[in-house]
C-alpha cells in the first residue's frame, strides 16, 4: 500500500477517474475536508445527476404501478458515459418525464371526468328507488290524512320540497349526518344509499368506497346552508331532474358519454402504456449509467485544483503491486479522453498508517470477515485468516464430531456452493439467508471437517460404525451374560485381540454402557487440551512474524522468547505427559501378564493422573497416595527436570514484566546524552512535522517512538501484558476443553433423541408399529435437523469464534488498521441498489 | 416510583423522540445554511443532515413554499407516528398538544370566511395537525352559539368554548377575543392535566406552560393598547396558570403603555431580563423573539431530564422553530436579502 500522488489533466480527469472506478483498486483522500458540499468545484453536475436520478425514480415508480416487468442489464455492465452523453441522458429523461407526466395529466382529467359520470349514474339509478317510494300511492295516502285536506291546501306552493343528490365518501357519512342535523336544527330529510363496487379516486388511484345521498328540505336558507355543509364534506353535488322522464333520458345520456370515455381511456392507458414499456427496457441501464457519473463527480469533488487550473491533483492509497494495472487504466483513460498530456503518479512518503488490504476470492472472504468481524489487521500484521480456513472448520468439527449430522451440513454447504451462480443470481432479501450464503465455504468445510471427526469418534446419529470388525470379544458364557448386568472385558486376556481398530474409536464401546462416557472424557479432555496448547503455541510464534517484520528487537528477546518458554516448559510439558501416560502404560495384568513387578510398574494400575501430576508439579511436591508397588514419577529425573521447569517459567514473568521498559528507558538515556543541547525530543517531533507537511500529508505522531510515551505508562501497560499473557495461558488452557464439553453434550444430546424417540420407534411391532415409527421418524428428524444441528451447530460455531478471537488472536494479532475502501462503480451501485430496496 | 414503570409503555416513544432530537441542527449547520448562494445549494446540504432525501423528489427550482410545506410534512409524520404508537396518558398528552393548532386552524377558518375567501382556498393553510373532520364545514356558523351548536360540539375544544357562546357577532375584534379565550382555556386544562398526571412531567411542563401562559398575557396587554378593548375584557383573557398569577396579572390589567408593562415584569427576575435585551432598534432583537429564545432553552432544558412526557411537548416546538429558522434562512436565501439572514434562534 502506497500513497501516490496523481495529476490528471482537467480534460482526461473524468475518463480516468472512470477506469479506475471500473478497477475499484485506489482509494481517494478528500484533500477539501473543509469545504462545504455545495462549494466544491463539480458540484452542478452532481446536482444534474440528482436531477436526473429523481426523474428516473419517478419513471420507476409509474413503471412500478403499472406492474411491468423491468429488464436486467443483459450481460455487461454499461461503461461510464461521456460527460458530453450526460446532456443527451439529460434530454432523453427531460422528454420521457414531460411525456409521462402530460399522459398522466389527461389520464386523470378523463378519469375525473369518469368519476364524475358514474357518480351521476349512481345517483340516478339509487334516487329513483328514493322517488319510487314517494311516489308509492299508500305513502300518498298517508300524506293525506296526516296533513289534511287544509295542510294540501295551505301548503300549495309552499309544500314543494327542495332537494340535493350528491355522492360523499362512505366514512364521513355519520359526521355529516349529524352535523346537517345541528346545521338546519332537524329541518332536513336525507337517505342514503351505499354504492355496492369502490370508485377510483383519480388523485391517488385509490379504489374509496362512496354513498348516494339525497337531501330534501325547505327553502332557500336552508338549501344555502345545505349546500355549505355538503362542501365542507367534500360532497359532490350532481343535478337530478325531478320528473322520472327527465332523470330517465339523462340516465340515457350519462351511459352514453360513459361509453365514449371508456374507448378515449383506454387509448390513453395504451399510449401510457406504450411509453413505459419503452422506458423499462432501458430503466436499469440509466439508473447505472447516472450512478456512475455521480460518483466520478463526487470523487472529482475530492481532488485538489492546481493553480493553473490546467490540472486536478488526487492524492490515493494504492496496493504496491497494482501499480502497473492502475497506470495502464490511466493510459486507457487518457487515450478515451484523448487528451495527449499523460497523467502522472507519483510515489508520496508519509507518516500516515495506510489502510489494510488483503486480497480474497470468493472462498477466503468469508473467513476474512471473520477476522474483521474482531477488527481490521492492523497495516502489515500478520493475517490470521489463511490459518482459520483450516483450523476454524477443524476446531468447530471436534466440538460438533457426527458424522450423520456432518453430512447434513456438507450437504447443504455443497449444495450452496454448486448452484452459486443462481442463487446469487436471484438476489435473496432475507438476512438470515445471507448470512447463510456468506458463509457458504465455511459450512462446507464445517460439515466435510465434522464427517471425518464422526469417523474418528465413530459416532453416526449417536450410533457406531463397525467397519473394520471390533477388535474385542466377548468369552463369557451364556448363562453369565444372561445373569449379570455388566460384565468386563480384560484387554490383557483373549477378550482383546491384540491390535487396536485400524481407524477411530473401537465400535465396541458404543456398547459399553458403564463406562462410555469416563473413556471418551478421558480422551476428549486429553485431546482438547493437546489441541488447544498447539493452538497457543502457533500463535505465539505468529507474534515473532510480526516482531520480526516491524523490527522490534526487543520484543522478540523480552516478550517472545519468555513467552513461549513459559508456554513449553508449563504447559507443552503437560501435553509431553499425556503422551507419555499413553505410551509407556499398559493394560493391568490378568491372564496373558505376568506378576513381573515391571509389567505391573507400567500397568494401568499404577497410571497416574495427569492432573495431579501437574498440580504436584507446580507445587514442588510428591504424590502422597502412590499405590503399592508403583514408582512415583513416570520416567527417570523427573522431579528434578519438573522442579527446573517450573522455576524457569516463573523466571520469565519478570523478564516479561520488566524487560521492555528497561530497554526503553536506556534507550532514552541514551538519546538524551547524545543529543545534550538544543535538539531535543521536540527539535525531532518538529522534524518529523516538517517533513509530513512537505510530503502533503497531515503530520502524524510517528509510530514506534516510544521515547515520547511516559515511562510510568509504559510499565503500567507491559504489566497489563504480562499479568493478562500469564494468567491468560491459565486460563485459556481451560478454556479449551469447551472442545471436550461441548463434543459431549453433542454426543448426549444425540443419544437422547435417539433413544427417547427412534428407538421407541424401532421397538414397536406390526402394521400399527410402522405407522407409529412414521409419525416418531417425523418427530426425530425434526429435533435432529433444528436442535442438533441448527442450535449445537450454531452453538459451536460460536464457541469456535471464540477461541479464535480469544484464545488465539490475543497471542499475536492488535487489530488496530482500518479497512482499505477503494473507489469502486461495482460497491456503489450494489449498495444503491440495496438502499433502493 | 413513576420512573420505573415509564419504559413500559413510554419507553420505546421516549427513546424515538430522542432519537428525532438527534436530528436537530447544529450551530454548524446552521452557519454551513446562511453561506448557501441558492435554494439548490440549501437543498445539497440539507440533504447531508437528517432531513435526507427530503426534497429529494422535488423537480427544481425549488420555491420556499415547497421547502416549507415538506418540513412540515415530515415533522407531521414523525409527530403523528408517535400518536400512532402511544397509548394512555401519553396520547391524551398528545391530543392536548394538538388541540393548540385546532384552535390556530379555527381561527385562520372563520377569518377566512369573515373576509369572504372560498374555503377550498383556506384548508390547504391550515396546519395539519390541527385538522378535525367538521373543520371545512365551518363557514355554516355566522355566529360564536351556532359555531358552537353546529361544529364544535363534538370536537375535543368544546369544553373550552363554553365562554365565548355570550360574544354576539363574528367580527374581527370577536374573533380575536374568542382565539385568546380559546387558548386561555386551551392552556389552563393543559395545565391542570399535566399537574394531574404529576412526576417530571408535572415538574418540566408547568415551567414551560406557565411562562407559555405569561407570554400570552404579557402579549395580550402589549397588543391592546390603542385598541378598543376595555381592560376588564383584557383581564379576561390572561390564562391564569402562569407565575405572574394573580399579582402580576392584576398589575397588568391596570398596564396603560409599554413602560408599565415593563415595570410589571422587573418583579419578576427571568422576564425582567428579556425586556431588558429587547430593544426596538435596527441591530437589537425584538421581544417576541427574545420570547422564542427563552421558549427554546426552556425546551431544550425539557430533555436534561429522563421519563417524562415533556419531551414530546418539547421536540414539537423545537422542530418548529428549527422549521421556522430554515424558512426563514431560506426566504433571505431566495430574496438574496441577506442582511438579516443571522435573526434565526439557534437551538444547540
Amino acid at each position: 500500500m502506497t500513497l501516490c500522488q496523481l495529476f490528471l489533466q482537467s480534460e482526461a480527469a473524468y475518463a480516468c477517474v472512470s477506469e479506475l472506478g471500473e478497477l475499484g483498486l485506489v482509494q481517494f483522500r478528500d484533500l477539501n475536508p473543509d469545504v462545504n458540499a455545495f462549494q466544491r468545484k463539480f458540484v452542478n453536475e452532481v446536482r444534474r445527476c440528482d436531477e436526473m436520478e429523481r426523474k428516473l425514480r419517478y419513471l420507476e415508480k409509474e413503471i412500478k404501478r403499472d406492474g411491468i416487468p423491468m429488464l436486467e442489464i443483459p450481460g455487461e455492465c454499461p461503461e461510464a458515459p461521456q460527460p458530453r452523453e450526460m446532456i443527451d441522458l439529460e434530454a432523453t429523461f427531460e422528454k420521457l418525464e414531460n411525456e409521462l407526466r402530460e399522459v398522466n395529466q389527461n389520464a386523470e382529467a378523463l378519469k375525473r371526468n369518469y368519476l364524475e359520470l358514474t357518480e351521476l349514474k349512481h345517483i340516478l339509478r339509487k334516487t329513483q328507488v328514493f322517488f319510487d317510494e314517494m311516489a308509492d300511492p299508500s305513502r300518498e295516502e298517508e300524506q293525506v290524512t296526516l296533513l289534511g285536506e287544509e295542510g294540501l291546501m295551505a301548503g300549495g306552493q309552499a309544500l314543494k320540497l327542495g332537494f340535493v343528490a350528491g355522492v360523499i365518501l362512505r366514512e364521513r357519512i355519520p359526521a355529516f349526518e349529524r352535523m346537517l342535523w345541528r346545521a338546519c336544527r332537524g329541518n332536513v330529510f336525507l337517505r342514503q344509499a351505499e354504492i355496492d363496487s369502490p370508485l377510483e379516486d383519480p388523485s391517488s388511484s385509490d379504489q374509496v368506497y362512496k354513498s348516494v345521498f339525497i337531501i330534501f328540505f325547505q327553502g332557500d336558507q336552508l338549501k344555502t346552508r345545505v349546500k355549505k355543509i355538503c362542501e365542507g364534506f367534500r360532497a359532490t353535488l350532481y343535478p337530478c331532474p325531478e320528473a322520472p322522464a327527465d332523470r330517465r333520458e339523462m340516465a340515457m345520456g350519462v351511459m352514453t358519454r360513459i361509453e365514449d370515455l371508456n374507448t378515449v381511456l383506454g387509448q390513453t392507458q395504451d399510449h401510457r402504456h406504450r411509453v413505459l414499456v419503452a422506458a423499462a427496457k432501458n430503466i436499469k441501464n440509466w439508473f447505472v449509467k447516472v450512478r456512475k457519473i455521480k460518483a466520478i463527480y463526487h470523487t472529482l469533488n475530492l481532488f485538489n485544483l492546481d493553480v493553473t487550473q490546467k490540472c486536478l491533483i488526487a492524492e490515493c492509497w494504492v496496493p504496491a503491486l497494482d501499480m502497473e494495472t492502475i497506470q495502464l487504466a490511466l493510459r486507457r483513460g487518457t487515450e478515451r479522453s484523448g487528451s495527449s498530456v499523460p497523467p502522472i503518479l507519483n510515489r508520496m512518503e508519509t507518516a500516515e498508517e495506510p489502510p489494510t488490504y488483503n486480497r480474497n476470492n470468493k472462498f477466503t472472504s468469508a473467513f476474512q470477515h471473520l477476522i474483521y468481524a474482531y477488527g481490521v489487521a492492523t497495516y502489515r500484521e500478520v493475517n490470521p485468516a489463511p490459518y482459520t480456513i483450516i483450523t476454524f472448520p477443524f476446531l468447530f468439527a471436534v466440538m460438533f464430531g457426527d458424522l450423520g449430522h456432518g453430512a447434513l451440513i456438507a450437504i447443504f454447504g455443497f449444495w450452496m456452493c454448486y448452484k452459486e451462480k443462481p442463487l446469487q443470481a436471484k438476489k435473496i432479501d432475507s438476512e438470515i439467508w445471507n448470512i447463510f450464503f456468506g458463509g457458504r465455504y465455511i459450512i462446507l468445510l464445517m460439515g466435510l471437517f465434522s464427517m471425518y471427526t464422526g469417523l474418528i469418534y465413530n459416532d453416526i446419529f449417536s450410533k457406531s460404525l463397525n467397519i473394520f470388525g471390533s477388535s474385542w470379544r466377548s468369552n463369557y458364557r451364556n448363562d453369565t451374560l444372561a445373569d449379570n448386568k455388566l460384565l468386563q472385558l480384560n484387554p490383557d486376556s483373549e477378550d482383546y485381540l491384540q491390535y487396536p481398530y485400524p481407524f477411530g474409536i473401537d465400535p465396541v464401546w458404543q456398547l459399553a454402557e458403564s463406562n462410555k462416557i469416563i473413556f471418551m472424557n478421558a480422551y476428549k479432555m486429553k485431546i482438547s487440551i493437546i489441541i488447544g496448547v498447539f493452538h497457543m503455541l502457533f500463535g505465539v510464534c505468529m507474534s515473532l512474524w510480526n516482531h520480526i517484520y516491524f523490527k522490534r528487537r526487543i520484543s522478540i528477546y523480552v516478550e517472545f522468547i519468555p513467552q513461549i518458554v513459559f508456554l513449553t516448559l508449563l504447559f507443552f510439558y503437560m501435553v509431553l505427559l499425556m503422551f507419555i501416560k499413553w505410551t509407556s502404560y499398559g493394560p493391568t495384568p490378568g491372564k496373558l501378564g505376568s506378576d513381573d513387578p515391571d509389567v505391573i510398574r507400567t500397568s494401568a494400575y499404577c497410571a497416574p493422573s495427569i492432573l495431579i501430576t501437574f498440580i504436584n508439579m507446580m507445587l514442588f511436591k510428591t504424590d502422597p497416595n502412590t499405590r503399592p508397588q508403583c514408582d512415583d514419577v513416570m520416567y527417570a529425573g523427573q522431579m528434578g527436570l519438573q522442579k527446573m521447569f517450573v522455576v524457569v517459567a516463573l523466571l520469565c514473568v519478570p523478564i516479561m514484566l520488566f524487560g521492555k521498559p528497561y530497554f526503553i528507558m536506556r534507550e532514552q538515556k541514551q538519546q538524551a546524552r547524545s543529543q545534550p543541547l538544543g535538539a531535543g525530543p521536540e527539535g525531532a517531533e518538529g522534524a518529523q512535522a516538517e517533513n509530513g507537511a512537505a510530503a502533503g500529508a497531515p503530520a502524524e505522531a510517528p509510530h514506534g517512538a516510544h521515547s515520547h510515551e511516559e515511562i510510568s505508562e509504559v510499565f503500567i501497560h507491559q504489566a497489563i501484558h504480562t499479568i493478562e499473557y500469564v494468567l491468560g495461558s491459565v486460563s485459556h488452557t481451560a478454556s479449551y476443553l469447551r472442545l471436550w464439553a461441548l463434543s459431549l453434550a453433542h454426543a448426549q444430546l444425540a443419544e437422547v433423541a435417539w433413544n427417547m424417540l427412534l428407538r421407541k420407534g424401532l421397538m414397536s411391532m406390526g402394521f400399527q408399529g410402522g405407522i407409529f415409527l412414521y409419525v416418531v421418524f417425523a418427530g426425530w428428524a425434526a429435533i435432529s435437523v433444528s436442535i442438533l444441528v441448527l442450535m449445537e451447530g450454531l452453538s459451536a460455531f460460536l464457541h469456535t469464534l471464540r477461541l479464535h478471537w480469544v484464545e488465539f488472536q490475543s497471542k499475536f494479532y492488535a487489530g488496530e488498521g482500518y479497512l482499505f475502501q477503494p473507489f469502486s462503480f461495482e460497491v456503489i451501485l450494489d449498495s444503491a441498489g440495496q438502499a433502493e430496496e | 416510583m413513576k420512573g420505573c414503570i415509564f419504559n413500559i409503555d413510554g419507553g420505546y416513544l421516549e427513546g424515538l423522540c430522542r432519537g428525532f432530537k438527534c436530528g436537530i441542527l447544529k450551530q454548524s449547520d446552521y452557519l454551513n445554511l446562511v453561506q448557501c448562494e441558492t435554494l439548490e445549494d440549501l437543498k445539497l446540504h440539507l440533504q447531508g443532515t437528517d432531513y435526507g432525501t427530503f426534497l429529494a423528489n422535488e423537480p427544481s427550482p425549488l420555491a420556499v413554499s415547497t421547502i416549507d410545506d415538506k418540513l412540515r410534512e415530515k415533522l407531521v409524520i414523525e409527530f403523528q407516528h408517535l400518536r400512532n404508537h402511544s397509548v394512555e396518558p401519553l396520547s391524551t398528552f398528545l391530543d392536548f398538544i394538538t388541540y393548540s393548532y385546532m384552535i390556530d386552524n379555527i381561527i385562520l377558518l372563520i377569518t377566512g370566511t369573515l373576509h369572504q375567501r372560498p374555503i377550498s382556498e383556506l384548508i390547504p393553510k391550515c396546519h395539519p395537525l390541527g385538522s378535525f373532520e367538521q373543520m371545512e364545514a365551518i363557514h355554516v356558523a355566522a355566529t360564536p352559539a351556532e359555531l358552537y351548536n353546529a361544529v364544535l360540539v363534538d370536537t375535543p375544544l368544546a369544553p373550552f368554548f363554553v365562554d365565548c357562546i355570550s360574544e354576539q357577532d363574528l367580527d374581527e375584534m370577536n374573533i380575536e377575543i374568542i382565539r385568546n379565550t380559546l387558548y386561555k382555556a386551551y392552556l389552563e386544562a393543559f395545565y391542570e392535566f399535566c399537574k394531574q398526571i404529576g412526576g417530571t412531567t408535572a415538574d418540566v411542563m408547568c415551567e414551560i406552560l406557565a411562562f407559555e401562559a405569561d407570554r400570552r398575557a404579557i402579549i395580550i396587554t402589549i397588543n391592546s393598547f390603542g385598541t378598543e378593548l376595555s381592560k376588564d375584557d383584557r383581564a379576561k383573557l390572561y390564562p391564569r396558570c402562569g407565575k405572574l398569577n394573580p399579582d402580576g396579572l392584576a398589575a397588568l390589567a391596570r398596564a396603560d403603555d409599554y413602560e408599565q408593562v415593563k415595570a410589571v415584569a422587573e418583579y419578576y427576575a427571568e422576564y425582567s431580563a428579556l425586556f431588558e435585551g429587547a430593544g426596538s432598534n435596527v441591530g437589537d432583537k425584538t421581544l417576541e423573539d427574545k420570547f422564542f429564545e427563552h421558549e427554546v432553552s426552556l425546551n431544550v432544558h425539557a430533555f436534561l431530564q429522563q421519563f417524562h412526557f415533556g419531551v414530546f411537548y418539547s421536540y414539537l416546538k423545537l422542530k418548529e422553530q428549527e422549521c421556522r429558522n430554515i424558512v426563514w434562512i431560506s426566504e433571505c436565501v431566495a430574496q438574496k436579502h441577506r442582511a438579516k439572514i443571522d435573526n434565526y434562534i439557534p437551538i444547540f
